[in-house]
């Protein structure tokens, strides 16, 4: 067994073993031989095709390279991203939604344009009925907004109002729970996967205990510590009044305090693979310190699984933020969420059906976009999953090949 | 083996101590027993808090009291909820068993389904089979589930029992389950235009014809399966187990997949006539199973030929088929007397509950209970966690494409089939050994709000209602159960890495 | 060894008595009967919104017995020009054209048809042994799968034949061996398993991609001579596909030489390496480096000037030639990996002695595994060493902290294997070459820019070329940048880890140029690690050799090469085939008896 490949790596324990188990497609890296005289000026030209069909020995990535002259890694990602059809559809949704409730409800202190901007209790019109008409759904021939286009509830309270609350409500939380799990669990998995050792030991350890528990057990508990808040702290009312108003932004960071552990887990292991590649040991010997090589070196490198993984924790949150609001652990009166508005009306389904649905299309829309969102960042980032055609552009290809080969036979022919 | 097992069984308890430990002093500042005291305008309020402190150790440090706990809960002492003075171990006599069956049908069930669909999005990727499944995916990962199950509620229990309260054919339904089905079919099975539109056209026929049968024969409202369901069904699923795992080439697996099917089919009739005079039970229909598969196996090998193990495998998959057609057979029967029970009266889809109060009913008849009350929750818990399942056996299976061996694999000469399922498969199922656990706890998560809003007397509920009520030794004992549960979840798939890798096995 | 010889005959009954499930093209073939002709293939892949053609019009003919070498650098198309006669292309690519295999169309086959056409008729041998085996399968499964999908063979039956099989390509113990997983063998026995599945069906091509270029250089010789020998007992034609001169000297009778997708030269081994006639065939000969080329009998010394290890004794640290203060000096060094989680440390190095003076280029030369890139890095002080002493220009790393080291970084530099992994694909490759600049004499803005442009200049890379990023950059001048930045600081140590291994072999002659003039220009002392000898040998004075964790033998580069001591030494020297047919075969003899030896010692 002389001749075994024995290059010894730091193993890190258990929770590596997949990557272990499915390796990477071998790191190739192959010249291009465009120019033979590759040195000197003759090689300012990068090459036009690169084509580097053993470099997975499939062929893939035949011809890469044209499109990506003179950009820098973002500006590719940006460029794939763009062309995502789908996150394009998730960006616009969401900055849709935001937008539209920014206008109708104001932003924190600034009133917004709808004509109800504080939400009390009035008379119900037409039994609640939502006024918004579309023509050609349910038999409207006309548009109108009418003065509740999402119906009242049964305190006579605009609905539409209360839902563009509810949506800031979710989009807040979104963010700063998203902000609050991405620096927690960026800094936990770059400290493991850096230092490795003891501190990777005790930093999975601690990892492992937060994920044992359901998200929304651990939440519920602290949904309930949340509330308990002016309790402990013996506050007085003012104080109580101050953090009950501001119980979106406390939830969302004790939330956020749960839902690290996936983002520190990939991180660490990204930092595993980056630790092994050669330019970490380079900068290494330029004398660089182990916080420039965190900084400038390895987490500019992981970013794509950051930002993806970044995006998918914002699109649980909403629907955690909702599910928690929902059993009455998340935000409590006097703030508005989409899932306190849904449990405190879902006994009204067979009288007032809109009160169900109108908060429920908004979480699903704001959560489906977000998902939207990181599906195409990861297309973006993942070097793996570009250019290859759907079946439909491979089809048409084909066609366009016997064309040409058709035409070509027939010049020859006479 | 022993000592690998030995070491994660030590770290797993080491865990759940210090779980334990960090979550009893979370707990002691989330929940406020004295919080009904301390607005109480009693004159005594100050005698009854302290009452209240003497009653649950307030005056004790919480670490201390944590210790406590923990000795008493070692003991299998596991406290009391204050609030009605019952002991927690009485609280959740059935809860248990109530939640556990309602996480491990969905998980079961979505792994099956989600691997499934996964791995054929994979095969048929960039085509708009794939694009949908995705679309689907994402859709539900983004649906809330408390919402779901609502909607499950209203439309989908009340509509079917409406529906089976005056039944008409609602043709717009109909047609556009054919549509979908007919769609579903061509994007999976892919090819080329010929066949697609032979895919078409058959699958929209078939669904089509099946729908409207069961409809207009009134099959749905009294539904049976009778021993020619059973025997078609069988035969049709042995061909489809060989042509999978062994290829229609392979006669000897054919032949004992057919025979197991047959004989199966016929042991309906002693069947019936044992179920009408025996009590039955479950440890009954365990043996009962075992010994079919005992005697699929025993058909496997005496076929066998040189492969035996594959014309086994096929006969037993098909004895477990065609047993639990059977078992299904018989509890349909029931269907009728369930049906016009004076506590169902004609609406058989429950949304309440997992049973319904009061049922005077025989083993079947539970077990049919049982299914209609599972299967509203199971379906929400499925939709959250299908998706999770789609998606990372899409990822695995297409990682695994790409692989050298698979290349290899097709040089060889290997047909597609094998290549797929013998050398694809095998590889990207083993990813789902450390998915499924962590699946198995959100599920665990999901069954907190299912149980909630189909009001299941089950352990998730207990601990709302618990932490709501501020009663601290119901919520731990659910949070030491919940993380037991996790740690045998991670053990067990710990073990099937072990087993299904061999490159593990040696290092362990 | 003589086992494969033992049954061959009742070995041979067992598989023709089975049934043949797949169609036999053509019947039986003779040696010297033509079985493949190739005409007008060509191969396109669809990207972005076009086809790129991979291969154009490639025509050929291959007789049974025969070796037909494609040779070519990346991306010329020649692993996918035979890819295609099985249908192997990626589902991005089309072949169009015709290949005639004794009589069958395979360009535009069902796959039905394809089916049974591979691993029966046509039956390849890929490169990576490592991935190419299904790691949950065991190595006597996955040829007994082989068998039985083209005959109707009962398991028994089929494991005798794999079982033979086996044996004859010289696997150790092939009953053990048939139930062992492909992690549990070496790289040198997965390949062996590779070419037993192939030849499992008796096929009458065989395509054999890079067999041999993952695997070190005394494996690949075990294997060549394996294939060599097999060539004579099986009739059936090989098409050979690499890079790699020597390897094409060993074993081809004709070439084809292919770039960018076209066949520039066409013809005999002979012709082909004695009589090149396209530019880019002699530019590629000129190319290869060619061990122990220039070697007149005169320049030898009269005694070999080596020290080698003997049983016990470490290779002892070799007299200073001047009195300046040595750049490098290794005395009695261990390096260790220590223990991690339920794996044992592992010595990688141990009791190293070993000097670099001022201005001198030491290679050093051993196989995958020998820990050779382990003294370069404990060199640089990225691995800590655990015994013995290890100083740099008079400064004594060993057990140093991170601050004490820092003047000691300005004094060295590395230059990595991986031209794509050694830069930041996050940072413009003006930043990675002025990050030392930076870190250690403070500079910025314009006078960095300045250096960073003299760095630029000096191993010929146009200014403009500071503000790409590496992925937008050839693998040749990604190495040029790596290079500019281990000299930023003008160190006076650097430690070269194959630097060129990743790269094709008119690339390597380019960069291997721009080192020998760079070297002369600033003067530094220099580490040069390779497995490559014939690399080694161009740029180094001296050669240490390196076999599990051990330096074997130490001497000048001509009494290394030439007159090697230590068996080890002799081994590998044996193993490295030259690009010359009629050379090769000398050393061919040579080699065969060296690896028959150490089978009778084992």
């Amino acid at each position: 067994m002389s001749n075994d490949n024995y290059t010894p790596k730091y193993s890190s324990d258990d929770p590596d073993r997949i990557e272990e188990a499915l390796p990477d497609a071998p790191p190739h890296d192959t010249e291009i031989p465009v120019d033979t005289n590759d040195s000197g000026a003759a090689a300012v030209e990068v090459p036009e095709t690169v084509a580097d069909d053993e470099a997975y020995g499939r062929g893939e990535g035949v011809g890469e390279g044209q499109d990506v002259k003179g950009l820098s890694q973002g500006q590719i990602v940006w460029s794939r991203f763009v062309r995502h059809r789908g996150a394009m559809f998730g960006l616009i949704t969401i900055a849709a939604v935001f937008v539209f409730s920014a206008i109708s409800m104001g932003i924190g202190p600034i009133d917004g344009l709808w004509r109800v901007q504080t939400i009390s209790s009035g008379d119900v019109i037409n039994g609640g009925r939502p006024s918004l008409s579309i023509p050609g759904i349910g038999g409207a021939t006309e548009f109108a907004i009418g003065a509740n286009p999402f119906g009242q509830d049964s305190l006579g309270r605009d609905y539409f109002a209360q839902v563009m609350t509810g949506v800031q409500t979710s989009l807040l939380v979104a963010v700063v729970l998203g902000a609050v799990a991405i620096t927690l669990g960026v800094t936990v998995g770059s400290l493991a996967g850096f230092y490795r050792g003891k501190v990777d030991m005790a930093l999975m350890r601690f990892t492992d205990l937060v994920i044992t528990l359901p998200v929304i057990v651990l939440g519920a508990v602290l949904g309930a510590l949340v509330s308990k808040i002016p309790l402990r702290l013996n506050a007085g009312p003012e104080l109580t009044q101050s953090i009950r108003e501001n119980m979106p932004v406390i939830l969302a960071v004790a939330l956020g305090c749960i839902l690290w552990t996936g983002l520190a887990r990939l991180v660490r292991s990204e930092f595993l693979t980056l630790r092994e590649r050669e330019f970490v040991d380079s900068a290494r010997v330029a004398g660089a310190s182990d916080w420039r090589i965190i900084t400038k070196h390895m987490l500019p490198n992981a970013v794509g699984v950051i930002v993806v993984n970044g995006t998918l924790l914002m699109s649980a949150a909403v629907t955690l933020e909702a599910a928690l609001s929902f059993v009455g652990f998340g935000i409590t009166e006097p703030t508005i969420s989409l899932g306190r508005l849904i449990s405190e009306n879902q006994g009204a389904f067979s009288t007032r059906p809109w009160l169900f649905w109108w908060p429920g299309v908004f979480i699903i829309l704001i959560a489906l976009s977000i998902n939207f969102i990181g599906d195409g960042l990861r297309d973006a980032f993942d070097p793996r999953t570009k250019k290859i055609p759907s079946a439909r552009a491979m089809a048409k290809a084909e066609k366009q090949l016997a064309a040409s080969r058709a035409a070509q036979s027939q010049e020859v022919a006479p | 083996m022993a000592r690998f097992i030995a070491r994660r069984l030590g770290l797993a308890l080491g865990t759940l101590f210090i779980l334990s430990f960090l979550m009893y002093g979370l707990l002691e500042f989330a929940l406020d027993p004295l919080q009904d005291l301390r607005e109480n305008p009693a004159p005594n309020r100050a005698e009854l808090i302290a009452n209240r402190v003497r009653l649950l150790n307030l005056d004790v440090p919480w670490y201390q009291r944590y210790f406590l706990w923990l000795g008493h809960f070692v003991q299998g002492d596991f406290g009391i909820a204050w609030r009605t003075m019952q002991p927690v171990s009485q609280l959740i006599r059935g809860a248990i068993a109530t939640s556990v069956q309602l996480v491990l049908a969905a998980t079961i069930i979505s792994i099956l389904l989600g691997v499934t669909i996964g791995l054929v999005s994979a095969l048929r990727q960039y085509t708009t089979f794939d694009y949908v499944i995705t679309f689907v995916s994402f859709l539900l990962y983004s649906l809330p589930i408390f919402w779901v199950a609502v909607l499950l509620k209203q439309f989908l229990a009340i509509g079917a029992n409406d529906y089976l309260q005056n039944p008409t054919i609602n043709w717009p339904l109909v047609v556009t389950l054919s549509l979908i089905s007919a769609l579903f079919w061509t994007g999976a099975l892919g090819g080329r235009r010929d066949k697609k539109i032979k895919v078409f056209l058959g699958a929209l026929i078939v669904t089509f014809a099946v729908l409207v049968l069961t409809l207009a024969t009134g099959w749905v409202e009294n539904p049976t399966i009778g021993v020619v369901g059973v025997g078609v069904l069988s035969i049709a699923f042995a061909f489809g187990v060989t042509a999978i795992f062994a290829g229609l080439n392979n006669k000897r697996a054919l032949y004992s997949a057919l025979t197991t099917a047959l004989l199966g089919t016929i042991i309906w009739w002693p069947l019936q006539w044992l179920w009408a005079y025996w009590e039955m039970s479950w440890p009954w229909m365990f043996g009962l199973l075992a010994v079919s598969l005992a005697v699929a196996a025993l058909i496997g090998l005496l076929f066998g030929g040189p492969d035996r193990q594959i014309s086994i495998r096929g006969a037993m998959i098909v004895a477990l088929f065609t047993g639990v057609l059977i078992f299904a057979d018989r509890v349909l029967q029931t269907w009728v007397p369930y049906n016009n029970a004076p506590q169902i009266r004609g609406r058989p889809l429950a949304t309440i509950g997992a049973a319904t109060p009061g049922l005077s009913a025989d083993f079947w008849m539970r077990q049919l209970d049982m299914a209609t009350h599972l299967m509203l929750p199971t379906l929400a818990l499925v939709m959250i966690s299908f998706a999770t399942y789609v998606r990372y056996q899409r990822g695995a299976m297409l990682e695994v494409l790409n692989q050298d061996y698979i290349r290899t694999a097709r040089s060889k000469g290997l047909s597609e089939r094998v290549v797929i399922v013998r050398h694809a498969l095998r590889n990207a199922l083993m990813p789902l050994a450390s998915i499924v656990p962590v699946d198995f706890i959100t599920l665990i998560g999901g069954a907190v709000i299912t149980e909630t809003i189909f009001g299941w007397a089950g352990m998730g509920r207990m601990f709302l209602t618990s932490l709501g009520g501020q009663e601290v030794d119901p919520v731990m004992f659910y949070i030491m159960l919940t993380g037991g549960l996790a740690m045998i979840a991670n053990l067990v798939a710990d073990f099937l890495y072990a087993v299904i890798d061999p490159r593990i096995r040696v290092n362990a | 060894m003589s086992q494969p010889q033992q049954h061959p005959e009742k070995a041979r009954s067992v598989f023709t008595d089975a049934i043949k499930l797949s169609r036999d093209t053509g019947g039986p073939v003779a040696k010297g009967d033509t079985i493949l002709k190739v005409q007008d293939l060509t191969v396109r892949f669809w990207v972005g919104q076009e086809w790129f053609t991979a291969v154009e019009n490639m025509s050929y003919e291959l007789k049974a017995g025969e070796v037909l070498a494609i040779v070519g650098e990346s991306g010329s198309g020649k692993t996918q020009s035979s890819m295609s006669l099985l249908g192997l292309l990626p589902p991005t690519g089309r072949a169009t054209g015709s290949a005639d295999l004794k009589g069958t169309e395979l360009v535009g086959m069902s796959i039905q048809e394809l089916r049974e056409v591979r691993g029966n008729e046509i039956s390849v041998i890929f490169q990576e042994p490592m991935t190419a085996l299904n790691p949950v399968y065991t190595v006597g499964f996955q040829i007994v799968e082989t068998l039985r999908t083209h005959y109707l063979m009962n398991p028994a039956a089929a494991k005798a034949r794999a079982i033979e099989l086996m044996r004859m390509v010289e696997i150790p113990e092939p009953e053990d061996s048939f139930n062992k997983f492909p992690h549990q063998l070496s790289g040198g026995q997965r390949q062996r398993i590779m070419i037993a599945q192939a030849l499992a069906c008796e096929p009458k091509l065989l395509i054999a991609d890079e067999p041999t270029t993952a695997l070190d250089v005394t494996v690949q010789a075990e294997i060549l001579k394996l294939m060599r020998e097999l060539r004579e007992r099986v009739s059936a034609g090989i098409i050979l596909i690499t890079h790699d001169m020597g390897v094409v000297a060993d074993m081809a009778d004709r070439i084809i030489v292919m770039k960018d997708g076209k066949v520039v030269e066409h013809g005999s081994s002979h012709d082909i390496f004695k009589n090149p006639r396209h530019p880019y065939t002699q530019q590629l000969l000129a190319s290869v480096p060619h061990l122990a080329e220039h070697v007149d009998d005169d320049d030898l010394a009269d005694r070999p000037n080596t020290v080698i290890e003997t049983e016990g004794n470490p290779v002892p640290l070799s007299a200073a030639r001047t009195n300046t203060e040595p750049a490098l000096l290794m005395e009695d060094v261990a390096i260790v990996y220590p223990k991690q989680g339920r794996r044992p440390e592992f010595r990688a190095a141990e009791h190293i002695n070993l000097r670099v003076d001022q201005g001198e280029v030491v290679g050093l030369v051993g196989e995958s595994g020998s820990g050779k890139t382990t003294l370069g890095r404990a060199a640089v002080a990225l691995l800590p060493v655990r015994e013995g002493k290890l100083t740099v220009g008079g400064f004594d790393i060993t057990n140093k902290s991170v601050k004490e080291l820092k003047p000691f970084r300005k004094t060295v530099g590395i230059v990595f294997q991986d031209p794509g992994s050694s830069l930041n694909p996050r940072l413009p490759v003006g930043e990675s070459i002025g990050e030392p600049l930076f870190l250690h004499e403070g500079l910025k803005g314009a006078a960095l820019s300045k250096k960073v442009e003299d760095l630029l200049d000096s191993v010929h890379l146009p200014r403009a070329m500071r503000n790409r990023y590496p992925h937008e950059l050839s693998g040749g001048q990604r190495q040029r940048i790596g290079i500019a930045r281990a000299l930023a600081l003008n160190p006076k140590l650097l430690i070269a880890d194959e630097p060129t291994s990743a790269l094709d072999v008119s690339v390597q002659a380019r960069v291997l140029k721009l080192f020998k003039e760079l070297q002369e220009q600033y003067g530094f002392a220099c580490l040069f690690i390779s497995h490559d000898l014939a690399v080694v040998e161009q740029v180094s004075s001296r050669i240490a050799v390196m076999h599990r964790g051990h330096l074997v033998e130490v001497g000048d580069t001509l009494d290394i090469v030439t007159r090697p001591q230590h068996p080890y030494t002799q081994r590998l020297l044996s193993a490295v085939p030259v690009p010359d047919p009629d050379e090769q075969r000398k050393r061919r003899e040579l080699r065969d008896a060296i690896i028959e030896r150490e089978h009778l010692v084992s």
